[in-house]
Protein backbone atom coordinates (compact mmCIF):
# COMPACT_ATOMS: atom_id res chain seq x y z
CA UNK A 1 0.00 0.00 0.00
CA UNK A 2 1.76 3.34 -1.00
CA UNK A 3 0.70 5.44 2.04
CA UNK A 4 2.22 8.55 1.02
CA UNK A 5 -0.71 9.06 -1.15
CA UNK A 6 -3.56 8.37 1.42
CA UNK A 7 -5.42 11.25 2.89
CA UNK A 8 -6.50 10.86 6.61
CA UNK A 9 -9.51 10.23 5.62
CA UNK A 10 -8.47 7.08 3.65
CA UNK A 11 -6.01 6.15 6.79
CA UNK A 12 -8.95 6.20 9.37
CA UNK A 13 -10.89 3.44 7.18
CA UNK A 14 -7.73 1.85 6.48
CA UNK A 15 -6.86 1.58 10.44
CA UNK A 16 -10.56 0.45 11.11
CA UNK A 17 -11.16 -2.11 8.17
CA UNK A 18 -7.69 -3.72 9.59
CA UNK A 19 -6.29 -3.12 5.76
CA UNK A 20 -2.98 -1.58 7.60
CA UNK A 21 -1.92 -1.03 11.38
CA UNK A 22 -0.59 2.23 12.92
CA UNK A 23 2.81 0.84 13.32
CA UNK A 24 2.72 -0.01 9.78
CA UNK A 25 1.53 3.40 9.05
CA UNK A 26 4.42 4.90 11.17
CA UNK A 27 7.04 2.43 9.90
CA UNK A 28 6.28 3.88 5.66
CA UNK A 29 7.06 7.53 7.46
CA UNK A 30 10.13 6.96 9.23
CA UNK A 31 11.00 5.24 5.89
CA UNK A 32 10.32 7.96 4.10
CA UNK A 33 11.62 10.38 6.17
CA UNK A 34 15.29 8.54 6.22
CA UNK A 35 14.56 8.28 2.39
CA UNK A 36 13.77 11.44 1.44
CA UNK A 37 14.41 14.26 4.03
CA UNK A 38 18.43 14.59 3.03
CA UNK A 39 17.41 16.18 0.35
CA UNK A 40 14.16 18.21 1.48
CA UNK A 41 15.12 19.20 4.48
CA UNK A 42 11.81 19.30 6.24
CA UNK A 43 12.66 18.33 9.79
CA UNK A 44 14.64 19.78 12.72
CA UNK A 45 13.92 16.91 14.88
CA UNK A 46 12.52 13.15 14.09
CA UNK A 47 10.95 11.33 16.86
CA UNK A 48 11.35 7.74 15.40
CA UNK A 49 11.41 5.74 18.86
CA UNK A 50 8.62 7.92 20.74
CA UNK A 51 6.81 7.22 16.80
CA UNK A 52 7.01 2.91 17.53
CA UNK A 53 5.83 3.68 20.99
CA UNK A 54 2.50 5.75 20.09
CA UNK A 55 2.17 3.69 17.03
CA UNK A 56 1.80 0.49 19.18
CA UNK A 57 -0.09 2.25 21.53
CA UNK A 58 -2.60 3.69 19.32
CA UNK A 59 -2.91 0.09 17.50
CA UNK A 60 -3.65 -1.31 21.23
CA UNK A 61 -6.89 1.14 21.11
CA UNK A 62 -7.87 0.03 17.71
CA UNK A 63 -7.92 -3.79 18.67
CA UNK A 64 -10.11 -3.22 21.42
CA UNK A 65 -12.63 -0.36 18.96
CA UNK A 66 -11.52 2.35 21.40
CA UNK A 67 -10.04 4.56 18.46
CA UNK A 68 -11.28 8.21 18.23
CA UNK A 69 -10.80 9.79 14.70
CA UNK A 70 -6.99 10.14 14.43
CA UNK A 71 -5.84 7.68 16.83
CA UNK A 72 -3.02 6.02 14.64
CA UNK A 73 -2.67 9.10 11.87
CA UNK A 74 1.12 9.71 11.80
CA UNK A 75 1.55 13.45 12.18
CA UNK A 76 4.12 16.73 11.79
CA UNK A 77 4.56 19.19 14.36
CA UNK A 78 6.01 22.69 13.73
CA UNK A 79 9.23 23.22 16.13
CA UNK A 80 7.55 26.15 17.48
CA UNK A 81 5.14 24.12 19.30
CA UNK A 82 5.87 23.00 22.68
CA UNK A 83 5.92 19.02 22.77
CA UNK A 84 6.93 18.19 26.69
CA UNK A 85 10.63 15.86 26.43
CA UNK A 86 10.86 16.74 22.61
CA UNK A 87 13.70 19.59 21.70
CA UNK A 88 11.40 22.99 20.67
CA UNK A 89 13.72 25.02 18.61
CA UNK A 90 12.03 27.58 16.91
CA UNK A 91 14.77 26.77 14.21
CA UNK A 92 16.56 29.52 16.22
CA UNK A 93 20.15 28.96 17.91
CA UNK A 94 18.56 30.49 20.99
CA UNK A 95 16.88 27.32 21.94
CA UNK A 96 18.58 24.89 20.30
CA UNK A 97 18.75 22.84 23.59
CA UNK A 98 15.40 23.91 24.74
CA UNK A 99 13.34 21.05 25.75
CA UNK A 100 10.33 21.92 27.08
CA UNK A 101 8.62 20.86 30.57
CA UNK A 102 5.02 20.94 29.01
CA UNK A 103 2.90 20.24 26.37
CA UNK A 104 1.16 23.15 24.08
CA UNK A 105 -2.67 22.67 24.52
CA UNK A 106 -3.06 21.36 21.29
CA UNK A 107 -0.35 18.84 21.55
CA UNK A 108 -2.30 17.45 24.82
CA UNK A 109 -5.74 17.50 22.86
CA UNK A 110 -4.10 15.71 19.32
CA UNK A 111 -2.11 13.15 22.14
CA UNK A 112 -5.69 12.46 23.86
CA UNK A 113 -6.53 10.75 20.39
CA UNK A 114 -3.65 8.97 20.43
CA UNK A 115 -1.38 10.57 16.73
CA UNK A 116 2.29 9.18 16.03
CA UNK A 117 3.89 12.29 16.16
CA UNK A 118 7.04 12.02 13.51
CA UNK A 119 8.94 14.81 14.54
CA UNK A 120 9.25 18.47 14.67
CA UNK A 121 9.25 20.47 11.57
CA UNK A 122 11.79 23.07 10.09
CA UNK A 123 10.22 26.61 9.99
CA UNK A 124 11.63 30.87 9.77
CA UNK A 125 13.66 31.28 13.16
CA UNK A 126 10.62 32.23 15.23
CA UNK A 127 8.01 32.54 12.51
CA UNK A 128 9.79 35.14 11.01
CA UNK A 129 9.82 35.32 7.01
CA UNK A 130 7.80 33.38 4.25
CA UNK A 131 10.97 30.84 2.85
CA UNK A 132 11.86 28.77 5.81
CA UNK A 133 15.57 30.05 4.87
CA UNK A 134 15.78 32.05 8.13
CA UNK A 135 15.94 28.61 9.58
CA UNK A 136 19.36 27.86 11.98
CA UNK A 137 19.06 24.37 11.58
CA UNK A 138 17.18 22.81 8.06
CA UNK A 139 16.84 25.47 5.04
CA UNK A 140 13.58 23.10 3.82
CA UNK A 141 13.37 23.33 -0.10
CA UNK A 142 10.38 22.89 -2.27
CA UNK A 143 9.52 18.85 -3.14
CA UNK A 144 7.93 20.79 -6.52
CA UNK A 145 11.41 21.95 -7.33
CA UNK A 146 14.45 21.36 -4.63
CA UNK A 147 15.79 25.08 -6.10
CA UNK A 148 12.85 26.66 -4.81
CA UNK A 149 11.80 27.46 -1.44
CA UNK A 150 9.01 25.75 -0.03
CA UNK A 151 7.35 28.97 1.58
CA UNK A 152 6.85 29.95 5.12
CA UNK A 153 7.16 30.36 8.22
CA UNK A 154 5.76 26.58 8.22
CA UNK A 155 7.97 25.51 5.22
CA UNK A 156 9.14 22.17 7.03
CA UNK A 157 5.48 21.15 7.79
CA UNK A 158 4.26 22.19 4.28
CA UNK A 159 7.20 20.54 2.51
CA UNK A 160 6.54 17.68 4.87
CA UNK A 161 3.13 16.72 3.73
CA UNK A 162 3.45 17.34 0.07
CA UNK A 163 6.71 15.20 -0.16
CA UNK A 164 5.12 12.30 1.57
CA UNK A 165 7.08 12.62 4.70
CA UNK A 166 3.87 13.44 7.39
CA UNK A 167 0.50 12.85 5.88
CA UNK A 168 -0.60 16.03 7.93
CA UNK A 169 1.37 18.50 10.40
CA UNK A 170 0.25 21.75 12.61
CA UNK A 171 1.77 24.87 11.59
CA UNK A 172 1.57 28.35 12.76
CA UNK A 173 0.08 31.46 10.84
CA UNK A 174 0.95 35.07 11.98
CA UNK A 175 0.62 36.92 8.51
CA UNK A 176 -0.05 33.64 6.36
CA UNK A 177 2.57 31.33 8.07
CA UNK A 178 0.35 28.06 7.14
CA UNK A 179 -1.28 29.79 3.85
CA UNK A 180 1.66 30.66 1.71
CA UNK A 181 4.34 27.70 2.55
CA UNK A 182 0.56 25.60 1.59
CA UNK A 183 0.31 27.96 -1.83
CA UNK A 184 3.92 26.84 -2.78
CA UNK A 185 4.01 23.43 -1.67
CA UNK A 186 0.59 22.23 -3.36
CA UNK A 187 -1.00 20.99 0.19
CA UNK A 188 -4.00 22.50 1.82
CA UNK A 189 -3.76 24.92 5.11
CA UNK A 190 -6.17 26.36 7.45
CA UNK A 191 -5.56 29.41 9.72
CA UNK A 192 -8.72 29.37 12.15
CA UNK A 193 -10.49 32.22 13.59
CA UNK A 194 -8.27 34.28 16.13
CA UNK A 195 -9.27 32.59 19.46
CA UNK A 196 -10.56 29.45 17.83
CA UNK A 197 -7.47 27.24 18.72
CA UNK A 198 -5.88 27.74 22.01
CA UNK A 199 -2.17 29.36 21.72
CA UNK A 200 -0.65 27.79 25.20
CA UNK A 201 2.41 26.39 24.54
CA UNK A 202 2.85 27.69 21.14
CA UNK A 203 5.97 30.35 21.41
CA UNK A 204 4.67 33.66 20.81
CA UNK A 205 5.98 35.84 17.75
CA UNK A 206 2.77 38.19 18.04
CA UNK A 207 0.47 37.35 20.29
CA UNK A 208 -2.84 38.94 19.12
CA UNK A 209 -1.94 37.79 15.14
CA UNK A 210 -0.73 33.87 16.12
CA UNK A 211 -2.78 30.66 15.53
CA UNK A 212 -2.09 27.56 15.05
CA UNK A 213 -3.99 25.57 12.00
CA UNK A 214 -3.28 22.46 9.96
CA UNK A 215 -1.77 21.33 6.98
CA UNK A 216 -2.97 18.33 4.85
CA UNK A 217 -3.61 16.91 1.78
CA UNK A 218 -7.16 18.36 1.48
CA UNK A 219 -9.80 20.20 3.09
CA UNK A 220 -11.31 17.47 4.82
CA UNK A 221 -8.32 16.47 6.13
CA UNK A 222 -7.97 19.77 7.66
CA UNK A 223 -11.43 19.34 9.03
CA UNK A 224 -10.44 16.54 10.99
CA UNK A 225 -7.36 17.79 12.23
CA UNK A 226 -9.58 20.82 13.33
CA UNK A 227 -12.17 19.08 14.98
CA UNK A 228 -9.61 17.49 16.97
CA UNK A 229 -7.72 20.95 18.39
CA UNK A 230 -9.95 23.48 18.45
CA UNK A 231 -11.75 24.49 22.00
CA UNK A 232 -12.10 27.03 24.56
CA UNK A 233 -8.54 26.41 27.10
CA UNK A 234 -8.32 28.24 30.42
CA UNK A 235 -4.82 28.27 29.71
CA UNK A 236 -5.28 31.26 27.00
CA UNK A 237 -6.69 34.18 27.80
CA UNK A 238 -7.54 35.24 24.57
CA UNK A 239 -9.46 31.64 23.82
CA UNK A 240 -12.83 31.87 22.59
CA UNK A 241 -16.02 30.59 24.71
CA UNK A 242 -17.77 29.67 21.63
CA UNK A 243 -19.22 26.45 20.30
CA UNK A 244 -17.33 23.97 17.89
CA UNK A 245 -18.99 22.61 15.54
CA UNK A 246 -18.30 19.14 13.08
CA UNK A 247 -16.23 20.90 10.45
CA UNK A 248 -16.44 17.90 7.99
CA UNK A 249 -20.54 18.65 8.46
CA UNK A 250 -20.81 20.52 5.78
CA UNK A 251 -17.91 18.78 3.29
CA UNK A 252 -19.92 17.72 0.35
CA UNK A 253 -22.65 20.10 0.47
CA UNK A 254 -23.11 22.02 -3.04
CA UNK A 255 -22.37 25.32 -3.22
CA UNK A 256 -25.26 26.54 -5.11
CA UNK A 257 -26.10 30.12 -3.82
CA UNK A 258 -22.85 30.59 -1.61
CA UNK A 259 -22.00 33.97 -2.32
CA UNK A 260 -18.42 34.31 -3.19
CA UNK A 261 -16.23 37.42 -3.52
CA UNK A 262 -13.64 39.12 -5.08
CA UNK A 263 -11.91 42.29 -4.17
CA UNK A 264 -10.67 43.68 -7.00
CA UNK A 265 -7.18 44.82 -4.76
CA UNK A 266 -5.91 41.54 -5.21
CA UNK A 267 -6.13 41.16 -8.79
CA UNK A 268 -4.14 44.13 -9.34
CA UNK A 269 -0.53 45.10 -9.67
CA UNK A 270 1.76 42.94 -8.71
CA UNK A 271 -0.21 39.94 -8.63
CA UNK A 272 1.46 37.37 -11.46
CA UNK A 273 -0.83 37.01 -14.30
CA UNK A 274 -0.81 32.94 -14.05
CA UNK A 275 -1.71 33.33 -10.41
CA UNK A 276 -4.22 35.86 -11.46
CA UNK A 277 -5.79 33.98 -14.19
CA UNK A 278 -6.00 30.47 -12.14
CA UNK A 279 -7.46 32.19 -9.55
CA UNK A 280 -10.67 33.51 -11.86
CA UNK A 281 -10.57 30.78 -13.41
CA UNK A 282 -11.90 29.03 -10.33
CA UNK A 283 -14.00 31.85 -9.59
CA UNK A 284 -15.98 30.73 -13.12
CA UNK A 285 -15.74 26.96 -11.64
CA UNK A 286 -17.41 28.03 -8.61
CA UNK A 287 -20.12 29.95 -10.66
CA UNK A 288 -21.10 27.28 -12.87
CA UNK A 289 -21.51 24.98 -9.88
CA UNK A 290 -24.23 27.56 -8.46
CA UNK A 291 -22.37 29.86 -6.71
CA UNK A 292 -22.92 33.71 -6.99
CA UNK A 293 -19.96 35.15 -7.83
CA UNK A 294 -19.79 39.30 -6.45
CA UNK A 295 -17.33 41.36 -7.21
CA UNK A 296 -15.78 44.32 -4.24
CA UNK A 297 -13.13 46.15 -3.31
CA UNK A 298 -11.01 46.95 -0.32
CA UNK A 299 -9.25 49.98 -0.73
CA UNK A 300 -6.97 49.57 2.67
CA UNK A 301 -4.90 46.48 1.26
CA UNK A 302 -2.43 49.08 -0.17
CA UNK A 303 -1.50 50.32 3.70
CA UNK A 304 -2.12 46.21 4.94
CA UNK A 305 1.89 45.42 4.89
CA UNK A 306 3.26 48.08 6.91
CA UNK A 307 -0.01 48.03 8.99
CA UNK A 308 0.89 44.37 9.48
CA UNK A 309 4.58 44.80 10.23
CA UNK A 310 4.37 47.87 12.85
CA UNK A 311 1.89 45.42 14.87
CA UNK A 312 3.92 42.28 14.56
CA UNK A 313 7.26 43.75 15.33
CA UNK A 314 5.81 45.60 17.84
CA UNK A 315 4.86 42.43 19.64
CA UNK A 316 7.76 40.51 18.44
CA UNK A 317 9.69 43.53 20.23
CA UNK A 318 7.82 42.71 23.76
CA UNK A 319 7.12 38.74 23.45
CA UNK A 320 11.52 38.14 22.65
CA UNK A 321 12.14 40.53 25.64
CA UNK A 322 11.99 36.95 27.87
CA UNK A 323 15.04 35.49 26.24
CA UNK A 324 17.89 36.63 28.57
CA UNK A 325 20.32 33.74 28.26
CA UNK A 326 19.05 33.42 31.86
CA UNK A 327 15.93 30.92 32.81
CA UNK A 328 16.58 29.03 29.43
CA UNK A 329 17.47 29.66 26.10
CA UNK A 330 21.30 30.29 24.59
CA UNK A 331 23.32 31.49 27.15
CA UNK A 332 26.83 33.17 26.25
CA UNK A 333 29.91 31.72 27.63
CA UNK A 334 31.69 35.76 27.24
CA UNK A 335 29.88 37.63 30.35
CA UNK A 336 31.62 39.56 32.60
CA UNK A 337 28.56 41.45 33.93
CA UNK A 338 24.45 40.51 34.62
CA UNK A 339 23.99 43.20 31.77
CA UNK A 340 26.64 41.70 29.28
CA UNK A 341 25.33 38.56 29.66
CA UNK A 342 21.73 39.38 28.55
CA UNK A 343 23.22 41.73 25.62
CA UNK A 344 25.67 39.39 24.00
CA UNK A 345 23.25 35.93 25.02
CA UNK A 346 20.87 37.56 22.65
CA UNK A 347 23.07 38.93 19.86
CA UNK A 348 24.56 35.11 19.93
CA UNK A 349 21.03 33.48 19.69
CA UNK A 350 18.99 35.55 17.22
CA UNK A 351 19.27 35.49 13.66
CA UNK A 352 19.20 38.54 11.22
CA UNK A 353 15.75 38.60 10.44
CA UNK A 354 14.78 38.43 13.86
CA UNK A 355 16.88 41.53 15.36
CA UNK A 356 15.71 43.55 12.56
CA UNK A 357 12.04 43.13 13.53
CA UNK A 358 13.32 43.21 17.21
CA UNK A 359 14.86 46.64 15.91
CA UNK A 360 11.12 47.61 13.99
CA UNK A 361 9.13 46.81 16.86
CA UNK A 362 10.81 48.87 19.58
CA UNK A 363 11.33 52.09 16.47
CA UNK A 364 7.60 51.06 16.41
CA UNK A 365 6.83 51.62 20.03
CA UNK A 366 9.22 54.29 20.73
CA UNK A 367 8.66 57.81 22.28
CA UNK A 368 8.13 60.41 19.54
CA UNK A 369 7.40 57.10 16.74
CA UNK A 370 4.39 55.79 18.57
CA UNK A 371 1.50 57.38 17.45
CA UNK A 372 3.01 57.77 14.10
CA UNK A 373 3.47 54.11 13.55
CA UNK A 374 1.99 52.18 16.40
CA UNK A 375 -1.34 54.03 16.25
CA UNK A 376 -1.53 54.26 13.09
CA UNK A 377 -1.51 50.62 12.67
CA UNK A 378 -3.98 50.30 15.09
CA UNK A 379 -6.44 52.49 13.49
CA UNK A 380 -5.08 50.66 10.36
CA UNK A 381 -6.62 47.30 11.84
CA UNK A 382 -9.78 48.66 12.85
CA UNK A 383 -10.40 50.25 9.26
CA UNK A 384 -9.60 46.63 7.72
CA UNK A 385 -11.72 44.97 10.07
CA UNK A 386 -14.71 47.36 8.77
CA UNK A 387 -13.86 47.01 5.16
CA UNK A 388 -13.97 43.04 6.01
CA UNK A 389 -17.52 43.24 7.59
CA UNK A 390 -18.88 45.91 5.24
CA UNK A 391 -18.00 43.03 2.37
CA UNK A 392 -19.09 40.18 4.57
CA UNK A 393 -22.70 41.96 4.62
CA UNK A 394 -23.15 41.03 1.23
CA UNK A 395 -21.16 37.72 0.52
CA UNK A 396 -20.43 34.30 2.48
CA UNK A 397 -16.57 34.07 1.91
CA UNK A 398 -14.17 36.04 -0.21
CA UNK A 399 -12.05 34.10 -2.58
CA UNK A 400 -8.19 35.84 -3.51
CA UNK A 401 -4.87 34.41 -4.68
CA UNK A 402 -2.68 33.32 -1.78
CA UNK A 403 0.37 34.60 -3.19
CA UNK A 404 1.47 37.16 -5.47
CA UNK A 405 3.93 34.78 -7.09
CA UNK A 406 4.92 31.13 -7.18
CA UNK A 407 7.99 29.58 -5.18
CA UNK A 408 11.16 31.47 -6.10
CA UNK A 409 14.85 30.47 -5.67
CA UNK A 410 16.55 31.44 -1.54
CA UNK A 411 18.66 34.17 -3.63
CA UNK A 412 15.04 36.22 -4.10
CA UNK A 413 15.05 36.35 -0.01
CA UNK A 414 17.92 38.76 0.67
CA UNK A 415 15.83 42.30 0.21
CA UNK A 416 13.50 42.44 3.16
CA UNK A 417 11.04 44.31 1.90
CA UNK A 418 10.85 42.44 -1.23
CA UNK A 419 10.02 40.07 1.37
CA UNK A 420 7.76 41.98 3.19
CA UNK A 421 5.87 43.21 0.07
CA UNK A 422 5.00 39.76 -0.98
CA UNK A 423 2.93 38.63 2.34
CA UNK A 424 0.34 41.35 0.71
CA UNK A 425 -2.37 38.32 0.01
CA UNK A 426 -2.58 36.91 3.52
CA UNK A 427 -1.55 39.95 6.05
CA UNK A 428 -5.40 41.33 6.56
CA UNK A 429 -6.84 38.10 7.54
CA UNK A 430 -4.80 37.89 10.15
CA UNK A 431 -5.15 41.78 11.31
CA UNK A 432 -8.88 40.96 11.30
CA UNK A 433 -8.53 37.64 13.19
CA UNK A 434 -10.52 35.90 10.14
CA UNK A 435 -10.38 32.34 9.02
CA UNK A 436 -8.93 31.28 6.27
CA UNK A 437 -7.90 28.25 3.71
CA UNK A 438 -5.59 27.76 1.34
CA UNK A 439 -5.73 25.37 -1.42
CA UNK A 440 -4.30 24.46 -4.70
CA UNK A 441 -6.06 25.91 -7.51
CA UNK A 442 -3.54 25.32 -10.34
CA UNK A 443 0.17 24.90 -11.92
CA UNK A 444 2.18 27.50 -13.62
CA UNK A 445 3.76 26.58 -17.11
CA UNK A 446 7.03 25.46 -14.67
CA UNK A 447 4.84 23.08 -12.95
CA UNK A 448 4.77 24.96 -9.56
CA UNK A 449 1.65 25.02 -7.40
CA UNK A 450 -0.37 27.69 -7.29
CA UNK A 451 -2.65 28.32 -4.40
CA UNK A 452 -5.95 30.63 -3.83
CA UNK A 453 -7.47 31.33 -0.84
CA UNK A 454 -11.17 31.14 0.48
CA UNK A 455 -11.69 34.01 3.77
CA UNK A 456 -14.59 33.54 6.14
CA UNK A 457 -16.63 35.04 8.80
CA UNK A 458 -15.12 35.00 12.14
CA UNK A 459 -15.78 31.19 13.68
CA UNK A 460 -17.08 30.15 10.04
CA UNK A 461 -14.74 27.82 9.19
CA UNK A 462 -17.21 25.80 7.95
CA UNK A 463 -18.14 27.29 5.50
CA UNK A 464 -14.65 28.30 4.22
CA UNK A 465 -13.75 24.29 4.30
CA UNK A 466 -17.19 23.50 2.22
CA UNK A 467 -16.15 25.50 -0.57
CA UNK A 468 -12.29 24.87 -0.68
CA UNK A 469 -13.89 21.23 -0.88
CA UNK A 470 -15.72 22.00 -3.55
CA UNK A 471 -13.34 22.91 -5.56
CA UNK A 472 -11.45 20.13 -4.85
CA UNK A 473 -13.55 17.36 -5.57
CA UNK A 474 -13.36 18.23 -9.37
CA UNK A 475 -9.73 19.07 -8.84
CA UNK A 476 -7.00 16.54 -9.75
CA UNK A 477 -3.83 17.40 -7.85
CA UNK A 478 0.12 16.26 -9.60
CA UNK A 479 2.11 15.20 -6.95
CA UNK A 480 5.77 15.65 -6.97
CA UNK A 481 8.46 13.44 -7.58
CA UNK A 482 11.38 13.45 -5.14
CA UNK B 1 18.35 55.78 9.29
CA UNK B 2 21.31 57.14 10.70
CA UNK B 3 23.39 55.38 13.07
CA UNK B 4 23.07 56.90 16.37
CA UNK B 5 18.93 55.80 16.19
CA UNK B 6 19.82 51.87 15.29
CA UNK B 7 22.56 52.30 18.23
CA UNK B 8 19.69 53.32 20.22
CA UNK B 9 16.83 50.54 18.93
CA UNK B 10 19.79 47.86 19.60
CA UNK B 11 19.95 49.31 23.23
CA UNK B 12 16.48 49.06 23.55
CA UNK B 13 15.93 45.59 22.56
CA UNK B 14 19.78 44.55 24.67
CA UNK B 15 21.38 43.66 21.35
CA UNK B 16 24.78 44.48 20.08
CA UNK B 17 26.49 45.21 16.09
CA UNK B 18 29.84 45.02 15.06
CA UNK B 19 30.31 48.45 13.02
CA UNK B 20 30.15 46.45 9.68
CA UNK B 21 26.49 45.21 11.10
CA UNK B 22 25.57 48.31 12.52
CA UNK B 23 25.95 49.75 8.56
CA UNK B 24 24.34 47.33 6.79
CA UNK B 25 21.44 47.39 9.47
CA UNK B 26 21.08 51.02 8.68
CA UNK B 27 20.95 50.50 5.14
CA UNK B 28 18.31 47.99 5.82
CA UNK B 29 16.42 49.55 8.15
CA UNK B 30 16.04 52.96 5.87
CA UNK B 31 14.72 50.50 3.06
CA UNK B 32 12.01 49.03 5.82
CA UNK B 33 11.12 52.60 7.44
CA UNK B 34 10.39 53.73 3.57
CA UNK B 35 7.71 51.17 3.63
CA UNK B 36 6.13 51.46 7.03
CA UNK B 37 5.81 55.46 6.12
CA UNK B 38 3.49 54.24 3.41
CA UNK B 39 0.71 54.08 6.69
CA UNK B 40 1.54 58.34 7.32
CA UNK B 41 -0.52 58.74 3.87
CA UNK B 42 -3.44 57.74 5.67
CA UNK B 43 -5.80 59.91 7.85
CA UNK B 44 -7.72 57.99 10.13
CA UNK B 45 -7.23 57.84 14.19
CA UNK B 46 -7.78 54.89 16.35
CA UNK B 47 -10.31 54.64 18.64
CA UNK B 48 -9.68 52.84 21.42
CA UNK B 49 -13.59 52.46 22.19
CA UNK B 50 -14.16 50.14 19.31
CA UNK B 51 -12.20 47.27 20.49
CA UNK B 52 -14.27 46.83 22.82
CA UNK B 53 -16.73 44.66 20.90
CA UNK B 54 -13.83 42.33 21.79
CA UNK B 55 -15.30 41.01 24.86
CA UNK B 56 -14.32 37.37 25.18
CA UNK B 57 -10.45 38.38 24.98
CA UNK B 58 -8.75 38.39 28.22
CA UNK B 59 -11.50 36.18 29.90
CA UNK B 60 -9.30 35.59 32.97
CA UNK B 61 -9.24 32.64 35.08
CA UNK B 62 -10.95 32.33 38.56
CA UNK B 63 -7.82 32.64 41.09
CA UNK B 64 -7.49 28.42 42.31
CA UNK B 65 -4.85 27.73 44.71
CA UNK B 66 -3.15 24.77 42.81
CA UNK B 67 0.93 23.33 43.25
CA UNK B 68 2.77 24.97 40.79
CA UNK B 69 5.76 23.54 38.00
CA UNK B 70 8.20 21.44 40.60
CA UNK B 71 11.91 23.61 40.98
CA UNK B 72 13.59 20.80 38.81
CA UNK B 73 11.36 21.51 36.06
CA UNK B 74 11.58 25.01 36.24
CA UNK B 75 15.72 25.29 36.10
CA UNK B 76 15.70 22.31 33.49
CA UNK B 77 16.65 24.71 30.62
CA UNK B 78 18.74 26.91 32.19
CA UNK B 79 22.44 26.38 31.47
CA UNK B 80 23.55 27.60 34.82
CA UNK B 81 21.92 26.39 37.89
CA UNK B 82 22.47 25.99 41.78
CA UNK B 83 18.87 25.10 42.86
CA UNK B 84 18.29 28.55 41.21
CA UNK B 85 18.71 30.80 38.32
CA UNK B 86 22.57 31.91 38.67
CA UNK B 87 23.57 35.43 37.09
CA UNK B 88 26.64 37.08 37.49
CA UNK B 89 26.74 39.72 40.00
CA UNK B 90 24.63 42.59 39.85
CA UNK B 91 26.64 44.62 42.92
CA UNK B 92 29.67 46.92 42.98
CA UNK B 93 32.88 45.41 44.63
CA UNK B 94 31.09 46.34 47.99
CA UNK B 95 30.64 42.81 48.21
CA UNK B 96 33.36 40.00 48.33
CA UNK B 97 35.05 39.06 45.06
CA UNK B 98 32.70 36.47 42.80
CA UNK B 99 29.64 36.56 45.15
CA UNK B 100 26.81 34.50 43.37
CA UNK B 101 23.71 36.34 43.74
CA UNK B 102 20.29 34.03 43.56
CA UNK B 103 17.03 35.25 42.26
CA UNK B 104 15.56 34.03 45.37
CA UNK B 105 11.65 34.43 44.79
CA UNK B 106 12.64 31.85 42.04
CA UNK B 107 14.16 29.46 44.47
Amino acid sequence: MDVSSMTIRDMRTALDERKISATELEGEYIANIKKYDDKLQSYITVTEELAMKQAEQAQKLIDDGKAMPLTGIPMAIKDNICTEGVKTTCASKMLENFVPVYNATVMEKLESQNIIMLGKTSMDEFAMGGSTQTSAFAKTKNPYDLNCVPGGSSGGSAAAVAGGLAPAALGSDTGGSIRQPSAFCGVTGIKPTYSRVSRYGLVAFASSLDQIGPIAKNSYDCAMILNAICGYDPHDGTSAKVNVPDFTEKLGQSVKGVKIALPKEFFGEGIDSEIKSAVLKAADEYKAMGAEIIECEMPSLKYAVPAYYLLACAEAASNLSRYDGIKYGHRTANAGSYEELIIKSRSEGFGDEVKRRILLGNYALSSGYYDAYYRKALALRQLIREEYAAIFEKCDVILTPTTPTVAYTPEMTSDPVQMYQADICTVTVNIAGLPAVSTTCGYNANGMPIGMSVIGKKFDEATVLQVSDAFEQGFTPVMPKL
Amino acid sequence: MDLDMVKYLAELGKLEFSDEELVKTANEMTDIIDLMDTVKEIDITYDALKDNHNAYLNDLREDVPAPSMETAKVLQNAVNTNNCFVVPKVVEQSLSKGVVIKWTYLQ
